[in-house]
């Protein structure tokens, strides 16, 4: 019989336990190094970086104050729910009082041990968090009692049954057209199971009083979010690098802590710009970044050539769902009953994304449109198309955005990548050759 | 002398008390998702006190109409134009029906039906011919359909007061509303232009009370009542008549012993059809948000002389939408009221509808700062606004 | 206005000495394991060769892979500026430039001016650059300067089915065994170069005139290939190996004469 063939085995090999300590513990020095050096970077960049931004470098920091305090809380009983992808509904998960983290892989080392079990046309990204598994490398992965896992691209098709071996995985089917009606009816279908399932998980209902709790908290972060979005729509009061860090560290961190603290360095900010004390000189060339995922840390690689090379960049704003996206959405609630404000998430969540892994009838226009309205918004000089290789989707997309960009007249350069350090000499040049181009262009 | 002194003063303070309340709702309003739906519930209320200044302003207990109620008969506007009298005044198509007392204007179709049969020829209460206060009324509907279009459904209509009040009552039992399909709502949309050229021609047909010779009713009461067909199943006047007949501005004896006593025969101020459309109407606007608007045949007619052909472009008040800005997140489709969908669909510029009816919801709840505008006469007076909860 | 350019490539590094916008001195030196040390001395030959001294040269801009390399520089440019510079300083029709060097090819797109408006690079395929015509030329077991008379003897090429610039040598291998002529084999590996240079300019668009500037610019056999594979006519200047250095010195002079 089938299933008996394959009783007792694995996705993932067996490993001796000492390879598997001795690579843990090199790969999270290396990666702890590398958390450092970026930090260190970004203060040498921004002479005078806010003291308010440490909070976030802590956080930033993976096996330090952050995955302590969740395992804490786990051991006082609460739950953690980690997810892979953007459409996982935080309101419920924060609803039922879980913790929801997000678990993506941003380390470049765990993609050569992913390259064990997979070949190397595979999305990095994927490779990646399988490496780091199989190494248990992730203290969100691996603290998680339940992922959600959105089948949004095949990659991550494939790695919910890799991570079934460990981990109780929940997926989602997000339909890939948005427009017809009969999705959203499905995806609010999809949303109403993951509720069941969290509700059992956590042993606690979401009522109509703590889901509305919930909405209005994440409303605040969205708000937060976007005050922090408008402070760069001028002057370069932060650099692109910070911003994206603060943004990035809402992903796992408490969210009101998180709320709080970005109001902090809003209003610090703000002083900033009313007494002209910007991050870099205001006729620095504005980029903007568009494309796949750019996880913290290793993919800084690129932000770090933009914003430090000769001529040098700065990063106003992103089209990236580890970027500028995270919490730009709010959930619109017309009546507070459950019913609509379950409807109001299940909106949210699908209609606003501007992934390119939906088409419609026009083609995945929410993210033209998007891209658009930024580079007015923001004034953007040049757009960096940023792909990592093995990514159909983006690099699909990037015909048709080259295109408008053109007709915008908007220099764009298409940046396909890996999770390498090897490329960083070569990337340096052609960056440098575009910053270089964007000076001339302002110039005249 | 003094008396007019008196009217300003009156008229000023009430001015100026309605301004004061502007402002406080205005100011006192904190969360945005919900300032302009208060703003619009307290212009609504003005608007139905301004229809019904009769029953505000007085003369009231009038010798003449002792047998109606307290309430004085109506204080109508626009009684004298160019030296005619026209003494049910003005037509600005809201529902301020004919049979209620206290009233400022007229209904609408009221008089397209009464113009056309009975009072098509010149009589003593009419000086002017039917055909000359057909066009005055048939005028004044396309003139404020441009200038307003749908605007007075959402912001004036005392009906759309008391769906919305429904609404509200709903929302404070946080019971959950229902939608109707698509396809339901198409045929409604359609239905009540059928509605509106039926009643049109009943009334031609039904006040001539024959065809080619042939008598279809024989002169009664009944023919009487069928001359103005759409007010006998109009639940608007039931709703009137019941509201001032309760307050004790109207004698409900009175009202009721104008009707025939049986069930479904026709009368004055109450019909048996009137009432159960009212129930049904009433029931229906419970559960599914401004029902009776996606039938309005009223509501038909504005929608016809502004958002169609070449009103379209003459019409004042529009709702615009920046492509760009706009993500398709689909908040605007779930808050609206009347289920209209154009603002989704439509890619950009010019997306008002014609089953709009111009309350701003979608605006309020658009998420995206100046993705959805609106606009009077080309210039843009509200933007949707980042309405994120306020730091606390 | 005396300016200089140093071109710090891969293989050699090349500098030229600009006064009024006209060569004065040019010079080149094998990098090898002291890159600094060639331009150094590379410096110091062609001072001397235009008797000059350092105190003269008003601005010194450096370009190339090696760019951070070069102590005595104050300023940098990439060398996709540098190559639209010098493009436009020889030829005021050009409109796109190729640079193909001894490990990298490019292609700039540029105004009348000499701005880059756009580029493309090929870093990836060794085979679009000059170290294949080297590696070709041992196994061919013929010199590096006799290639290009060679291939154009040829009327036909000798088929080469790889991709890469590993296999084709074993592919030229089993094609001498078989005893082609080495003239079409010749051809053959120019014209493979050529296809691969040609599709990473198609990628940006080809805008005549069409520059081609480098090392590899001096092989009859390579241009004679790229003509043909892009149906248009390429011009080249005298010294294509220095236009990185005078594209530098270029925007040296520009530089220095802002500062004033």
């Amino acid at each position: 019989m089938a299933s008996e063939i394959e009783k007792g085995t694995r996705y993932i090999p067996e490993m001796a336990q000492n390879e598997i300590d001795e690579l843990r513990s090199s790969i999270k020095a290396a990666s702890i190094k590398v958390m450092e050096e970026n930090i260190a970077r970004m203060k040498k960049t921004w002479k005078n970086r806010p003291k308010t931004m440490e909070y976030f470098d802590e956080i930033s920091n993976f096996f330090g104050r952050r995955e302590k305090e969740i395992r804490e809380q786990k051991e006082a009983g609460k739950k953690v729910i980690g997810y892979s992808c953007m459409f996982a509904p935080i309101e419920l998960i924060l609803a039922a009082g879980a913790i929801p983290v997000r678990v993506g892989s941003g380390w470049y080392d765990t993609a050569k041990l992913g390259d064990r079990i997979m070949p190397v046309e595979v999305c990095p990204v994927i490779r990646s968090t399988v490496g780091a598994k199989m190494v248990s490398l992730s203290p969100y992965l691996e603290l998680s009692d339940a992922i959600i896992n959105p089948l949004t691209c095949d990659g991550r098709t494939k790695l919910s049954e890799i991570l079934s071996d460990y981990k109780t995985i929940w997926y989602m089917t997000p339909p890939r057209v948005k427009d017809d009606p009969h999705a959203l009816t499905a995806w609010k279908e999809e949303i109403q199971v993951i509720k069941g399932k969290i509700e059992k998980l956590t042993g606690n209902k979401i009522t109509r009083k703590n889901l509305k709790d919930a909405i209005e908290l994440m409303q605040k972060a969205t708000k937060a979010f976007r005050r922090l979005q408008g402070l760069r729509k001028g002057a370069p009061v932060i650099t692109g690098r910070d911003a994206m860090l603060v943004n990035q560290t809402s992903l796992w961190d408490d969210i009101e802590r998180w709320t709080q603290k970005t109001n902090e360095l809003c209003d610090e900010l703000e002083k900033r710009l009313e007494q002209k004390e910007y991050a870099c000189y205001p006729d620095t060339p504005r980029v903007m970044i568009t494309g796949t995922p750019m996880i913290w840390p290793d993919s800084w690689k690129v932000p770090n050539i933009i914003e430090e090379s000769n001529p040098q960049g700065v990063l106003v704003v992103d089209e990236l769902c580890t970027g500028d996206r995270i919490l730009y959405d709010p959930v619109g609630v017309d009546e507070w009953t459950i019913k609509d404000m379950l409807d109001a998430v299940s909106e949210r969540y699908l209609m606003a994304s501007t992934c390119p892994c939906f088409t419609s009838e026009h083609g995945n226009e929410d993210r033209v449109n998007w891209i658009m309205d930024r580079i007015k918004e923001y004034k953007v000089d040049g757009v960096i198309y940023y792909v990592i290789r093995g990514c159909i989707l983006y690099a699909m997309e990037y015909a048709r955005i080259k295109r408008i960009l053109d007709r915008m007249n908007i220099p764009v350069y298409y940046l396909d990548t890996e999770y390498t350090r090897q490329d960083v000499g070569q990337m340096k040049t052609r960056i440098e050759a575009f910053l270089e181009m964007l000076e001339a262009r302002i110039d005249i | 002398m003094l008396e007019i002194i008196a009217e300003t003063l009156r008229t000023t303070i009430a001015v100026g008390l309605i301004l004061a309340g502007i402002l406080t709702i205005l100011i006192w309003v904190r969360n945005l998702t919900k300032k302009l739906s208060a703003l619009r519930l307290f212009i609504q209320t003005v608007s139905v006190a301004v229809i019904f200044l009769g029953l505000i302003i007085g003369p009231f207990g009038l010798a003449e109409w002792a047998y109606l109620g307290s309430a004085p008969k109506d204080i109508v506007i626009g009684t004298n134009i160019l030296g005619s009298p026209y003494p049910d005044g003005l037509s600005v198509p809201t529902f301020a029906c004919y049979y209620a007392s206290g009233r400022t204007t007229t209904c609408v179709i009221w008089q397209l039906q009464s113009y056309i049969f009975p009072d098509w020829s010149t009589s003593s209460v009419y000086l002017t011919t039917g055909l000359e206060r057909l066009a005055i009324a048939f005028g004044l509907l396309v003139i404020i359909s441009i200038v307003f279009g749908r605007f007075l459904c959402g912001w004036i209509c005392p009906f759309g007061l008391y769906m919305d009040l429904l609404t509200r009552l709903r929302n404070a039992l946080k019971i959950r509303h229902w939608t109707l399909s698509e396809r339901v709502n198409e045929g409604l949309r359609q239905s009540r232009y059928l509605i509106i050229a039926a009643f049109l021609i009943l009334s031609v047909i039904l006040g001539m009370r024959a065809i080619a010779g042939v008598e279809l009713i024989s002169e009664s009461e009944l023919g009487r009542y069928l001359e103005l067909p759409f007010c006998q199943v109009c639940p608007v006047k039931p709703l009137f008549v019941l509201v001032e007949g309760g307050l004790g501005f109207m004698n409900l004896d009175y009202a009721l012993s104008q009707t025939m006593g049986d069930f479904a025969l026709t009368g004055w101020y109450l019909t048996s059809i009137n009432i159960i459309i009212l129930g049904v109407v009433t029931a229906g606007s419970f559960m599914v948000r401004r029902l009776w608007c996606r039938i309005c045949p009223l509501g038909g007619l504005i929608a016809l002389f502004s958002r169609f052909g070449p009103f379209k472009r003459l019409s004042l008040i529009k709702l615009t939408k920046v492509e760009e800005k706009c993500t398709k997140c689909g908040i605007c489709k779930r808050v609206c009221p009347p289920q209209v969908t154009e603002v989704y669909e439509k890619k950009g510029d010019d997306v008002t509808a014609s089953d709009c009816i111009l309350c701003f919801r979608c605006v309020e709840m658009c998420p995206y700062e100046g993705c959805l505008k609106v606009e009077v006469a080309g210039k843009p007076i509200y933007k949707s606004k980042n309405w994120l909860k306020e730091e606390e | 206005m005396i300016s200089a350019g140093v071109d710090m490539g891969t293989q050699r590094v090349k500098l030229v000495i600009l006064k009024d916008k006209q060569i004065i001195a040019q010079n080149q030196q094998f990098s090898g394991f002291e890159p600094t040390k060639a331009a150094e001395q590379a410096f110091e030959e062609a001072l001397q060769s235009a008797k000059l001294s350092r105190e003269d040269i008003q601005h010194v801009t450096a370009t190339g892979a090696g760019v951070n390399m070069v102590p005595f520089s104050d300023s940098t440019i990439s060398m996709m500026g540098a190559d639209a510079r010098a493009g436009a300083y020889f030829f005021p029709s050009a409109r796109t430039v190729i640079d193909v060097g001894a490990e990298d090819a490019r292609a700039v797109k540029c105004d009348e001016k000499g701005a880059m408006l756009d580029f493309v690079v090929n870093a990836r395929c060794a085979a679009g650059a000059g170290t294949f015509i080297e590696a070709m030329a041992r196994a061919l077991e013929v010199e590096l300067e006799d290639m290009g008379s060679l291939s154009l003897k040829a009327e036909r090429a000798s088929p080469i089915n790889a991709s890469c610039v590993i296999f084709a040598e074993s592919d030229v291998v089993s094609l001498i065994h078989r005893e082609e002529p080495k003239s079409e084999i010749a051809r053959a590996i120019f014209d493979a170069m050529a296809e691969r240079v040609a599709s990473m300019v198609l990628r940006l668009g080809i805008n005549p005139d069409i520059v081609l500037v480098g090392g590899v610019a001096k092989d009859v056999g390579f241009v004679a290939s790229l003509k043909r594979r892009l149906g248009m006519d390429i011009l080249t200047p005298e010294e294509p190996l220095f236009a990185g250095a005078v594209g530098a010195a270029l925007i040296a002079t520009k530089r220095a004469e802002r500062r004033q």
